[in-house]
C-alpha cells in the first residue's frame, strides 16, 4: 500500500515535472543565458516594446468592456430566467469550446474588408480588421463567458431577500446596485477579470488571423515571439515569453488570492 | 412609531408614481442587463456566426462538400482528432493520478506541485509552443526530437489540457469520504476492485465533463501546437493550422467550410461526452 | 396604520396563488397570517410590501391607494426569513441605511442607530459584521435596520423558522414586547399555529389562496369556521365517528360513556397522552393533565370510559 503511494507520487511528480515544469524552467534558463547585458537589450528592443505597449492597451479596454458584459449578462439570466435566457445560458459557453483561429476567421467574414460589413465600414472611413478594435473585439470573444460563469452561481446563491430589503428602505435602483449586488459579486468578479486578463494578454490564433500581425503597428505580444521564432531570432522570443510567462504567473497569484477570498466567504456563510 | 414622512402633501402625490416601477431591482437589471447582453451578442458573437454559416455554402452545398472532403481538409480533420482523443484521453489517467495525489497524499512541495497544475490555464499558448518546440525540437537539450510528428503535438495538447481533467475531478475527491470503501472492504474486496468497482464510478461525471472541457479545448488549440507541429500538409497539419492557411491565402469559403464541419464534429462529440456524463451521475444523489 | 386588502388576486402562470382575498388589518395589532406552505401567505406578504404586484385588487394604507406605488415610497419595514443580511456591512452600516438613503445629517444617523441599537440590545455589536452574529443577533440587526426609516407597517416573513426553539421562544416574546411598545400596525406570516396563537392579536387563515377564517386567536380555536381550520389549529382525535380536540374528552365511571380499552399511556410532563380502543378497535387519544391522570391512575390494559367534556 505504501510502495503503491509512493510510486503514484513520483509517477505524478514525473510527469507535472516534464510536462510543465521543465519547460517552464526551461524559458527563463534561455532568457538568461547570454547574461544582463544581452538581457537588457532584448527587453528594450522596439518592436517587442511596442507589441507590450499594443497588448496592455488591448487589456485596458477588452477586459472592462467583458466585465459590463458578463455581470449584465449573469443578471440577466439569474434575475429575469425566461426561454431566452435558458438558451444564452448554454450559447455562452461556446467561445471557449471554439477554435481561435475560427473565431479569427468568423470575425473577418462579418467586419473584414470583404466581409458583411466591410464595404459600409470602409465608406465611413473606419476600419476594425488589421487594426486594434478588430484585436480587442477578438480579444472579448475569446473570454466572453469567464467573468458570468463565476458570477452567474454566486448570483443565484446570494438570492435577491437583500436587494429587496434594500428597496424597501427606500434605496433606488442604482443605489442597490452598487451598495448590495456589486459588492456581493466583487470577488467573483475579481476572479473573473483575472481569468480574462490572462485570456486577453495570452490570446494567440484568434489575433494573428484579425490583426494582421504587423511589427510595432498590430503586433501583440504574442504574436511578436511567435514572429522571432519564426525569424530564428530564439533569444530574443525567450525574452518576450519570459515577459507573459512571469506576467501569467503574477495573474496566477492574483487568482489564487481571489480564490482564496471567495472560500472564506463561503466559510462564513455556512 | 412616528409617521412623520407620510404628510398629507406626500400622499397626495404618490398616486402620480403609477406604473410597474415598484420592482425597482429588476427593472433596472431588466432593461440594462438585457441591453448589454443582446447588444454584445450579436455584434461580437451572433452577426459574425451568421457569416459564417453564409460563406461556408456560398458556392452550394456542393462547393461547401468539396471543401471538406478535399483530401487535405480531411487529413486534417483526421489528425487534429486523433491528437485530441489521445491527448485528452491519456490525460484522463494523468489527471484523475494527479488529482489523487494531491488530495489522498501529503508530501514537501505539494504546493509548488498544484501551482504548477494551474500554469497552462494562464501561461499564453504561444510561449508553451516556442518553449515545448525548442525543448523537444531539433536544437532540444534534452535530445528528443518530437517536431513534426504526432507525439509532439499530442505532447503540447497534453501541457495544455492538463488542468481541465486534475481540476475537475479534485474537488470530487475532496468531498469523497470514503465510507463506501471502507464498506466494500469489510466485505473483502481488494484495493484494485473496490476502486473500479467504488471509486471510479464516483469520479467518472466529473472525470467525464473534465476529459470533454479538454477535448474540446484540444480540438481547436493552435498556439501551443502550431511550431511544433512543422505544419506539414498531409502529414502533421492540423484544422486549425489548415483553416488558417486557406484564410492567409483568401479561400473563406472553403475556410468556412471546413471551419464549420470542425465545429459540427466538434459539438457532436462534446455532447457525447455530456451524455456519458449524464448516464455514470445516473445513481449520485 | 390600518392596511385595507380589496378583492385581491395573483397567479403564477396558471397556477392561483391568491384568489379575491379581501380582509382588513387593524391599525396597531399584530395580526398572524397562517397557513400551510403553499397556502399564499408570503405572496399576499410581498403584495403589501411591493415586492410582488397583484394581478387584481387593492392595497390601501390608511385609506390611501398604494397599489401602484413603488416599495420604497410606501413606509414599510420587511424582515425576511433569513433577515437578508448586507453581508458586505457592518452593523452599524446595516441600520444606518436607510437613513443613509433619506440623506440625514451624519450626527442624527449616529444617534438614531445609537437608539435602535439600544431598543435591540445589541449595543457594542456596531463593528461586528453579520457573519459575526448569532442568528437572534442578526434578526433583531435586520429588525432595527426595517425601523431606522420609522415605517407604518412592519412585515415579518416567517421570522422565528430559521431560529432554534429556545431561541425562538425568547424571540416571540421579544418581538411581542416590542411591538406592544412601538405600538407599530405588523403582519406576521407564519406555518406555525402555536406561535400565531401565541403572539397575534388577530389571525388570518388561508388556504388554497383563500381566507378561511379570521379573528381573534381564541375566537377562532373555540369556533372553526370549517374542518380545515379546526384541523390546522390544534391536535385532533375522533370519537365515535367525530372529530374533536383530545383534551376535549375526559373519563368518567363505566357505564357513563364509551367503553374502550387503554392501550397506552404516555407521560410528557404537564400532558398525558392515554391511547384507547373500542370494541370495534378504533383508536382515540385523550389529551390529560398531569394531575388528572394521577388521579385516575390509568394502567395500560385497563377497561374505562371517555365522553366528550361537558363543557365543549
Amino acid at each position: 500500500m505504501k510502495r503503491s503511494r509512493q510510486a503514484l507520487r513520483v509517477a505524478v511528480l514525473t510527469y507535472v515535472g516534464l510536462l510543465i515544469g521543465l519547460p517552464l524552467f526551461f524559458v527563463f534558463q534561455q532568457t538568461f543565458a547570454h547574461g544582463w547585458s544581452a538581457l537588457g537589450q532584448a527587453l528594450n528592443e522596439p518592436q517587442m516594446d511596442a507589441a507590450i505597449v499594443l497588448s496592455i492597451k488591448v487589456a485596458l479596454l477588452a477586459v472592462p468592456l467583458n466585465v459590463i458584459f458578463g455581470v449584465g449578462t449573469s443578471l440577466w439570466i439569474v434575475r429575469h430566467p425566461s426561454r431566452f435566457t435558458a438558451v444564452l445560458d448554454r450559447l455562452i459557453d461556446i467561445p471557449l469550446a471554439i477554435s481561435p483561429i475560427i473565431v479569427g476567421l468568423v470575425l473577418m467574414l462579418a467586419y473584414g474588408q470583404n466581409g458583411w460589413f466591410g464595404k459600409t465600414f470602409a465608406a465611413w472611413g473606419w476600419s476594425i480588421m488589421f487594426s486594434y478594435p478588430g484585436i480587442v473585439i477578438a480579444s472579448i470573444f475569446v473570454s466572453l463567458p469567464l467573468v458570468s460563469r463565476q458570477v452567474i452561481p454566486l448570483l443565484r446563491e446570494v438570492g435577491t431577500h437583500a436587494e429587496e430589503t434594500a428597496a424597501t428602505l427606500g434605496a433606488g435602483p442604482v443605489r442597490i446596485f452598487f451598495t448590495i449586488t456589486l459588492r456581493s459579486i466583487t470577488w467573483a468578479t475579481a476572479y473573473g477579470v483575472t481569468l480574462t486578463l490572462a485570456r486577453v494578454i495570452g490570446e494567440y490564433g484568434a489575433v494573428l488571423v484579425v490583426s494582421g500581425n504587423i511589427a510595432l503597428v498590430t503586433q501583440t505580444l504574442t504574436l511578436n515571439i511567435g514572429a522571432n521564432f519564426d525569424n530564428f531570432s530564439n533569444f530574443q522570443g525567450f525574452v518576450g515569453a519570459s515577459v507573459l510567462a512571469l506576467t501569467s504567473i503574477i495573474i496566477l497569484s492574483m487568482l489564487s488570492i481571489a480564490r482564496h477570498r471567495e472560500r472564506k466567504r463561503h466559510e462564513y456563510l455556512a | 412609531m412616528a409617521v412623520t414622512a407620510n404628510s398629507p402633501e406626500v400622499s397626495t402625490k404618490l398616486p402620480l408614481q403609477t406604473g410597474r416601477q415598484f420592482r425597482a431591482v429588476p427593472a433596472l437589471t431588466r432593461n440594462a442587463a438585457r441591453g448589454v447582453a443582446v447588444t454584445f451578442l450579436s455584434l461580437i458573437v451572433l452577426i459574425p456566426f451568421a457569416a459564417l454559416v453564409t460563406n461556408a455554402f456560398n458556392q452550394g452545398l456542393s462547393g461547401f462538400w468539396d471543401a471538406v472532403v478535399a483530401k487535405e481538409s480531411l487529413h486534417a480533420i483526421g489528425l487534429t482528432l486523433f491528437c485530441a482523443t489521445l491527448g485528452a484521453g491519456l490525460n484522463a489517467v494523468a489527471g484523475l493520478a494527479t488529482a489523487w495525489v494531491l488530495v489522498r497524499d501529503r508530501f514537501f512541495g505539494q504546493g509548488l506541485l498544484n501551482a504548477l497544475i494551474d500554469l497552462p490555464f494562464a501561461l499564453p499558448t504561444v510561449v508553451a509552443g516556442v518553449t515545448l518546440y525548442t525543448l523537444y525540437g531539433p536544437l532540444s537539450p534534452v535530445h528528443i526530437s518530437l517536431t513534426g510528428t504526432w507525439i509532439g503535438i499530442t505532447v503540447a495538447i497534453m501541457f495544455v489540457t492538463l488542468p481541465f481533467t486534475v481540476r475537475a475531478v479534485q474537488p470530487v475527491l475532496e468531498t469523497m469520504t470514503f465510507t463506501a470503501q471502507s464498506a466494500a472492504a469489510t466485505l473483502g474486496a481488494s484495493p484494485t476492485r473496490i476502486f473500479r468497482t467504488i471509486t471510479l464510478p464516483a469520479l467518472a461525471p466529473a472525470l467525464l465533463a473534465g476529459t470533454g472541457l479538454a477535448f474540446a479545448r484540444a480540438v481547436g488549440e493552435y498556439g501551443s501546437v502550431v511550431f511544433i507541429s512543422n505544419n506539414l500538409p498531409y502529414k502533421t497539419e492540423l484544422a486549425s493550422a489548415y483553416i488558417f492557411s486557406l484564410t492567409s491565402s483568401n479561400q473563406n469559403t472553403a475556410a468556412s467550410a471546413v471551419s464549420l464541419a470542425l465545429l459540427v464534429v466538434a459539438l457532436l462529440l462534446l455532447g457525447l461526452f455530456a451524455a456519458l456524463s449524464r448516464y455514470f451521475s445516473r445513481g449520485a444523489q | 396604520m390600518s392596511i385595507w386588502l380589496k378583492n385581491i388576486s395573483k397567479s403564477f402562470g396558471s397556477d392561483l396563488v391568491l384568489d379575491d382575498i379581501t380582509q382588513e388589518i387593524p391599525q396597531g395589532s399584530l395580526t398572524a397570517l397562517l397557513g400551510p406552505s403553499g397556502s399564499g401567505k408570503s405572496t399576499l406578504l410581498r403584495i403589501i410590501a411591493g415586492l410582488e404586484q397583484a394581478d387584481s385588487g387593492r392595497v390601501e394604507l390608511n385609506g390611501r391607494d398604494v397599489t401602484s406605488v413603488a416599495i420604497r415610497d410606501r413606509h414599510i419595514g420587511f424582515c425576511f426569513q433569513d433577515y437578508a443580511p448586507f453581508n458586505q456591512l457592518n452593523v452599524f452600516e446595516n441600520i444606518a441605511y436607510g437613513l443613509k438613503v433619506q440623506k440625514l445629517p451624519k450626527a442624527q444617523i449616529r444617534r438614531e442607530v445609537d437608539d435602535l441599537l439600544a431598543l435591540v440590545r445589541l449595543e457594542g455589536f456596531a463593528d461586528r459584521y453579520p457573519r459575526q452574529l448569532s442568528g437572534g443577533q442578526r434578526q433583531r440587526m435586520a429588525l432595527a435596520r426595517a425601523l431606522a426609516v420609522k415605517p407604518e407597517v412592519l412585515l415579518l416573513d416567517e421570522p422565528f423558522a430559521a431560529l432554534d426553539a429556545q431561541v425562538g421562544a425568547e424571540m416571540r416574546e421579544w418581538v411581542r414586547s416590542l411591538q406592544h411598545q412601538l405600538g407599530i400596525t405588523t403582519i406576521l406570516v407564519t406555518h406555525n399555529q402555536s406561535e400565531a396563537m401565541e403572539m397575534a392579536d388577530q389571525l388570518i387563515i388561508l388556504n388554497g389562496g383563500k381566507v378561511e377564517q379570521s379573528g381573534k386567536p381564541a375566537d377562532v380555536y373555540e369556533a372553526p369556521a370549517n374542518p380545515f381550520v379546526l384541523s390546522f389549529l390544534g391536535p385532533l382525535t375522533t370519537l365515535n365517528g367525530v372529530s374533536l380536540r383530545p383534551h376535549n374528552i375526559e373519563f368518567c365511571e363505566v357505564g357513563q360513556g364509551s367503553k374502550v380499552q387503554v392501550v397506552d399511556v404516555l407521560h410528557l410532563g404537564f400532558e398525558v397522552r392515554v391511547t384507547v380502543t373500542n370494541q370495534d378497535n378504533d383508536r382515540t387519544w385523550v389529551q390529560l393533565t398531569h394531575d388528572e391522570a394521577r388521579k385516575k391512575n390509568l394502567q395500560v390494559g385497563e377497561t374505562a370510559a371517555i365522553r366528550q367534556r361537558s363543557n365543549s
